[in-house]
């Protein structure tokens, strides 16, 4: 217990609190030019062009915490470290939110665009149900934790759902194009600009906003971690 | 011990249990017909698409799936023969003993289910080996990822209504294709041209998730 002041042995305290300084700072310049730099004006787009600032980044964001969960989540199943266990959980639950933020940031744009007299909210476009059902796994993810309550136990069943679970989705990303229309770059009809022809303006702080916010992820998931590892001690956890 | 042999002795044993008192069948039969019927009542007359109709039907598949077939794992746990098997065999096994039963069961109640759909909802059917080709390939990526889950909601403490919950999300993909190819199977569908990719697509599910199931198996059932 006494060493609860100290800092977890899990996470390079020092190297958090620079990155999480270096992070403050990039997103602030990064979301203040994002709303005011000049951007090109698209018919249909206008302004709202901007959001690919922001709900891009999420996608790719959410796809790294994606593979940062399995990856931890097989380690655990190979060498027991019950770390691995809080890591692959944590990475799980703030890639959870990230996807969230992508999923309504998407609904939102696409109701307000190219679907503004249609009324309609959601539609099927194939990233769409990938990050819908990508959320409803990790939503099945959580439950099945509280289902169990040894921690060894939990760690390794959740472990394995998680794999498994990986090993399915990307079925979605053959599958799914060939069933339905898409809403974004590269399909038919559509009025946004594809990944391959993004205005030269935007590049930088496009790419500045992925940097930024898979640092931030970086950030919240340590922070997550550290609390997790804190949490154990206090409770007297002997593994800690 | 020989692994085919031992992986015969699981399915033989989980036969010869079932025989004795029916339990899965009979309830699976009676989930199937009284889902199916309970659609056919909410449909009445009216004319539904092939899609709504390949939609229905699997989803009342999928339930079934996901209802019967948790019984597979806790059944040992309930019976204490865990730690027989874990000692007589190996996992995979066992793994391969419970897939082979439950693929068997699920691809019965799937054709009882195409059955009672075809009656009840006046369908007729273009390509009836296309159809019957998508309800194996389904029925066999089906019970390749629920014979998994099964033994996972096995470790849980609260069994209850877990297994849909796990099991839904997954089969995401299996129920677009299968829905696919059953609609190329109804009347205004194109029969063969169209659903070979669907097919296709079937058999790498069942095929990737019968694969990472045996490699998963092990830390599951060795607890």
């Amino acid at each position: 217990m006494s060493d609860t002041s100290t800092p977890a042995a899990a996470v390079n305290v020092r190297r958090y609190r620079l990155v999480r300084n270096v992070v403050a700072v990039w997103l602030t310049v990064m979301i203040v030019a994002a709303f005011l730099r000049d951007i090109p004006r698209l018919n249909i787009l206008e302004h709202t062009a901007r959001n690919l600032y922001f709900h891009v980044p999420m996608w790719f964001t959410m796809m790294t915490a994606v593979f940062v969960s399995a990856y931890h989540s097989f380690q655990f199943l190979r060498t027991g470290n019950p770390l691995r266990d809080i890591r692959a959980l944590q990475a799980a639950r703030v890639g959870f939110a990230f996807g969230l933020m992508g999923l309504i940031t998407g609904i939102v744009w696409a109701r307000f665009t190219w679907y503004a007299g249609a009324g309609i909210w959601w539609n099927f476009d194939p990233r769409q149900t990938m990050a819908a059902v990508q959320l409803l796994i990790y939503g099945a993810y959580f439950v099945l934790r509280t289902a169990v309550d040894e921690p060894r136990r939990r760690g390794r069943i959740a472990a394995v759902y998680n794999l498994f679970a990986a090993a399915t989705v990307p079925f979605l990303l053959y599958i799914v194009p060939r069933q339905m229309h898409s809403l974004h770059p590269g399909a038919e009809g559509n009025p946004a600009f594809s990944e391959t022809d993004l205005a030269p303006a935007m590049r930088p702080i496009f790419y500045a906003a992925v940097i930024g916010f898979i640092g931030l992820f970086w950030v919240l998931y340590t922070q997550r971690v550290r609390l997790a590892v804190l949490k154990k001690r206090l409770q007297g956890d002997p593994e800690f | 011990m020989n692994w085919l042999y031992g992986a015969w002795a699981v399915f033989e044993k989980d036969l010869r249990l079932e025989l004795r008192n029916r339990y899965a069948v009979n309830m699976l039969l009676m989930f199937v017909l009284s889902s199916l019927f309970l659609v056919a009542f909410g449909i009445g007359e009216t004319a539904v698409s092939t899609r709504v109709q390949g939609a229905l039907l699997w989803v009342v598949i999928l339930f079934s799936a996901a209802v019967g077939l948790g019984r597979s794992f806790i059944s040992e746990e309930e019976r204490g023969t865990v730690l027989l098997l874990q000692l007589n065999t190996r996992p995979s096994m066992v793994y391969a003993g419970k897939l082979l039963f439950n693929f068997l069961l699920i691809l019965g109640v799937n054709i009882v289910a195409l059955g009672a759909f075809m009656l009840l909802l006046r369908v007729d059917v273009r390509a009836p080996g296309l159809l019957l080709s998508t309800l194996a390939l389904g029925a066999l990526g089906l019970s390749g990822a629920t014979t998994l889950l099964a033994a996972i909601i096995a470790r849980a403490a609260n069994k209850g209504p877990l297994l849909p919950v796990l099991l839904f999300p997954l089969l995401v993909p299996l129920l677009l294709s299968v829905v696919s190819a059953t609609q190329a199977a109804l009347p205004m569908g194109n029969g063969w041209n169209e659903a070979g990719d669907e097919l296709l697509t079937l058999f790498g599910f069942a095929g990737v998730v019968i694969t990472v199931s045996v490699l998963l198996f092990d830390y599951v059932w060795n607890d």
